[in-house]
Formats: C-alpha cells, structure tokens, sequence
C-alpha cells in the first residue's frame, strides 16, 4: 500500500466519522439528547443504501433513502421517549441500538443474516478508473460532511437552534415558555438520524461490504468520545474529534510491529485508552478541546 | 413446548440474577440521581477476579467467591471516589458519560488480561435434579438459594441497622437526610461497596452457570434497567419484584406459540405455530421497558424519582 493510499483512506474514514459526530453532535451537544443507539442509524443507513446499490438503483437515490429511513426510524424511537428523562432516553436509545443489531442478525431473508451483504457497487467507479477513484470518493464523502457542517452552523444560529439549546439547558422552562419542546426533540433526532444514515451508506459504498459486526455498540462509543473529546456543541470540534479518533484508533493497529504484544490484547487496550480519555475528558475538561462558542445577546 | 414448571424454574433463576444487579442499580441510580452504565462491569470485575483466585491461585470456589465479592465492592467505592464523587454537583449528562467511559474501560482491562473468549469456572459436572417434570441443577439449586438470601439479607440490612436506614432516608430526600445529620458522602460509600458486592456476586453466580467472558456484564444491562425500572426507580422491593417479572415474561415469551394467542384474541387466524425466535431474547425485555415507560413511568410500585 502507498503512502498516500493510507492517507486518503484515513481521511476518508475521518470523513465518514465526521458526519456520525456531526449528527451525535447535534442530538447531543446541541440538544442535550443522549443517544446511546448511534449505531442502529448508521447501520439502518449502510443497509438501505446496499439493498438498494446491489438493487441496481441509482446511487444519489440510495443515499437519500438511506437518509429517509434512518430519519424515519428517529422519529419512531423518539416518539414514544421524547418525554422521558436522560437516563430513560439513554437506556431506550442504548436498546434500539441492540434491537437493530438483533434484526440485521437474524432477519436473513432481508439482511442475508450474519454473511452480511457483498458486492455493494461503488458509485461512477467506472467513470473515475482506478487511479482516481479514492480521491473522488475523499471529495464525494467531505462534500456531505460539508453539508452537515452548513447545515448544522446554520441551524444553531437559528430560532430553532435557540429552542434546542434551551431544551438542553431546562427543558422545564423551555415548556414553561411556550416553546415546542416535544416537536424541537422529535426533530432533532429525526435530523441527526437521517446524517448518521446516510454517513451509513456513505461507509457502505466505500467498504463494497457490510455485516452486522460492523455495526456493534462500539461504534456508538467511538463516535461519543469524539464528540466528547472535540467539544460538545462546537461544530468544529466534532471534525476535530474524528480526526483525533480515527487517526488514534486505526494508528494503533500499526503499533504490532514494535511492541511483542498479542493482536486481541492491543485492541482491546485502545478501547482502554478510548474510555480513560472519555473519563478524563468529563472529569479535568467538561468542554473538550474547543469550547462552545457562547453567544452574547445585548440586553437592551 | 416446555412444561410450566421448567418455564418457573428458569424464570426464577433469571430473575434472581437481574435481582442481585437491579438491586445495586437501582440504590445507586435514587441515591446519586443518575443511571450507571458501569454496572453490568462490576458483575464482570467479579466474576473475573473469581476466576483469577481459583484457577491461578489455586483457591478453593468458596473462599474465591467471598473474596471477589468482597474485591468487587472495593472497586466500585474506588470508582466513585476517583470518578463520580468529583461529578456530584455536576449535571446528570456528565455523570451518564463518566459511568460509559468507565464501562469501556473496565471491560476492556478485563479483555486485555484474561481475552475476549469465554472462559469456565471448570468445577465439574452439575447433578440435574427432576422436581415435576422439569430439570433443574445442583448448581442452579445453589445460584437460587445464594441470590434469595443475599435478597433477604439486604432487606434486614435496609430495616435493622443504623447504615440501612441512612440508606433510605438518601435515596428519598438527600437534601433532608443531610439537614438530619446523616452523613452522606459515608453512607454513599457503603452504597457503593454494597452494590458492588451484590453485583460482583450475581457474576459470579451467571459465570458459573453458564461462562464468563467481558461482554457479560454489558449484554445484561438493559434487563437489569428494565428490572430497576419497572419496579420503580429506588424502590428495591420493586427491583426485585421487577426482575422477576422480566424474567417470567422473558421465558413465556419464548416459549409460547404466539399464533394460539393471535387466535384466542380473535384479531385473525394463524395456522402456523408462531415463536418469538430465542435471539430476539433481549428485544423481549426492551419491549417490556418501552411499555412500561410509556404506560407506566413510575413502574409498578411507584417511584418518585426518575422519569
């Protein structure tokens, strides 16, 4: 492997790992919602767009519709939760993640079971030839971390940002205002469903295979350290934090060539490594590496 | 289709192994005000910690276990006095994510040491017994027997000592029970040490009836918060009232042929026999968990706190 093959699959992965923190980011960091159940978005995003792919529609069209499910499956999961408190939306999320792995799992007729789905085709790969095509897919997956990144700065500066912000802080006194406190958390989990599902199909596209041992909680955790890491509720810090992450986590695997240690056991201190940081994050710097910015309002 | 008594009698152990962890879980959760992710970890530190004082110490099971439980309590006072003790005033997301990066962490030393793969107790062949048609071990004997008692010792505990009533009086009012003169922050460490032990107890009594390997304590968990939940966050009774109800329902799920239900309640015919698949085991118990929220948050025997 050349140098800067590694080079653009890191970035790549830092892409795609930038859009699920820029979704958690929001849910989270802008609207105070704990999503346990990250992964089950990504993976119900990797799987529509691969049915679809290897269905032989088109691509732009798989994408979008990995969106719309992930979004609908938001919107369903927040539905019946979106009054409860942290902990309950913490556990009920953590569970969704679990259900939808179990669904992958076992439901072979739809996602071939534990084989897992090959062959995904990967978009315009003929037009671009093999030369080229890594570096267009780095352009193609930025450009929605592009989006996500507009998409989300732009919606913080807005009323709704405004509402979520204050739904995160008191959600009691969001109500007692008259804000839409309900409708401000069914939306913001459908919106931040809908980017994890389609940085889903984006990862799809990109490894030709899914299974769902793709799609174990540990992704979930991954995404949260960068998010926690980066700064919760700074857009930038979430791309921050992915980078940190990916280039930490895949790095390490490099790490077998010095150190005399068993494969499992490296693996398994990196995810050490990934909670310690998450501890130490949450205990010596609650606001990670970039803070929010606050926004001043004059009085008069 | 299994006979009804094999249905209770799985029932049961289950339930008494969600008990011991709900138990902790929920002391915890009415006491600090938040729901600790970490605590499927401490069963494993427990289990764990077994399996180290037996098979490479050379101790015998007995003495091993008391140790471990005794090991898994001091750890889960040296987590909070190094973690959540600093976060007590800070606000409940803080407390969540710290108890998730301790989870990670605690299962991953364990990983790193002994290994993702399952691992034994090896203490021989278990005796089955028949009692009315169903089969049950001599070590699912003990495992029932052991988590009862700890369940009744606890209760004496809450009842008869001066520790047990501060207990009570935090998880109800921490602000009252201050202004009473209990000391907090020490009573808060025997609650730790308490569900730690219980929790490191209950895994050793899952490892020993089946395996033990890191993700036990995480592929627990969200029984065990349906447990705490259904019985009504703080509510200890309720925790173990509700761990045994998830269980019951966990076994009768699975067992039954749901299209005789289908057909019993008219809503259509069904010709095929119909059973929940066994993987869907965990979905089962999160089903209960998101009716019992919705319908009713303060569970079954009422909570103050939480929702």
């Amino acid at each position: 492997m050349e140098f800067y093959d590694i080079f653009v699959y890191f970035a790549t992965m830092i892409g795609i790992y930038s859009i699920l923190s820029l979704s958690l980011n929001l849910q989270y960091g802008f609207g105070g919602l704990v999503n346990f159940g990250l992964v089950a978005f990504f993976a119900t995003g990797a799987y529509t767009g691969a049915l679809l792919a290897v269905n032989d529609v088109p691509f732009l069209l798989g994408i979008v519709a990995a969106g719309m499910v992930s979004a609908l499956l938001g919107f369903i999961v927040a539905l019946p939760t979106s009054k409860l408190s942290v902990s309950y939306w913490a556990i009920c999320t953590l569970g969704i993640g679990e259900v939808v792995r179990l669904f992958l799992l076992n439901e072979e007729w739809l996602t071939k079971g534990s084989f897992g789905i090959a062959g995904i085709p990967r978009p315009w790969e003929d037009f671009w030839g093999d030369t080229y095509y890594s570096f267009f897919y780095l352009f193609f997956v930025w450009f929605f971390v592009g989006l996500a990144y507009l998409l989300i700065w732009r919606l913080s500066n807005s009323p709704f940002g405004r509402i979520l912000k204050a739904v995160r802080e008191e959600d009691d006194l969001a109500l007692a205002m008259g804000k839409p406190v309900f409708i401000a958390k069914l939306k913001t989990m459908a919106l931040g469903a809908s980017m994890a599902g389609i940085a889903g199909a984006l990862y799809a596209y990109y490894i030709t295979y899914i299974s769902p041992s793709d799609f174990t909680p540990m992704i979930t955790f991954l995404v949260w350290s960068m998010v926690i890491i980066g700064g919760k509720g700074n857009i930038l810090g979430s791309i921050a934090g992915a980078t940190i992450i990916v280039v930490f986590y895949n790095s390490t695997r490099y790490l077998k060539d010095f150190l005399d240690f068993p494969a499992e056991t490296l693996a398994s201190l990196r995810m050490v490594a990934i909670g310690l940081l998450i501890i130490l994050t949450v205990l010596y710097k609650p606001d990670g590496i970039l803070k929010e910015k606050e926004k001043r309002y004059p009085l008069d | 289709m299994m006979s009804i008594s094999q249905i209770l009698i799985n029932s049961l152990l289950l339930g008494s192994q969600l008990g011991l962890l709900a138990l902790g879980l929920t002391m915890t959760y009415s006491i600090l005000g938040f729901a600790n992710f970490a605590h499927g970890e401490l069963a494993v530190v427990g289990a764990y910690l077994t399996f180290f004082l037996c098979v490479s110490f050379k101790l015998n099971f007995f003495t091993s276990t008391i140790i471990a439980v005794v090991l898994s309590g001091a750890v889960a006072v040296l987590c909070d006095r190094l973690i959540f003790k600093k976060l007590r005033e800070a606000p409940v997301l803080a407390l969540i994510i710290a108890s998730l990066g301790l989870s990670l962490l605690l299962r991953y030393i364990i990983s790193a040491i002994w290994g993702p793969d399952p691992l034994s107790f090896s203490l021989g062949l278990a005796i089955p017994y028949r009692v009315m048609g169903a089969f049950i071990t001599s070590t699912q004997i003990v495992i029932l027997g052991v988590a009862l008692a700890t369940m009744v010792f606890f209760h004496i505990l809450l009842h008869k000592t001066k520790m047990g009533k501060a207990m009570r009086a935090l998880a109800d009012d921490r602000a009252l029970a201050q202004d009473r003169g209990i000391a907090v922050e020490k009573t808060i460490v025997w609650v730790w040490f308490i569900c730690g032990c219980f929790a490191g107890l209950a895994g050793v009594l899952m490892a020993w009836e089946t395996a033990l390997w890191p993700e036990l304590g995480f592929n627990i968990i969200i029984p065990v918060f349906c447990a705490a939940i259904l019985g009504g966050v703080g509510n200890v009774y309720g925790a173990v009232i509700g761990a045994f109800l998830i269980g019951f329902v966990e076994n009768v799920g699975l067992a039954l042929d749901w299209s005789k239900v289908i057909g019993l309640l008219g809503i259509s015919t069904w010709d095929a026999p119909l059973f929940i698949p066994t993987e869907y085991k965990t979905a089962i118990s999160f089903l209960i968990l998101v009716f019992v929220l919705i319908f009713l948050p303060t569970g079954i025997m009422g909570s103050e706190k939480g929702h």
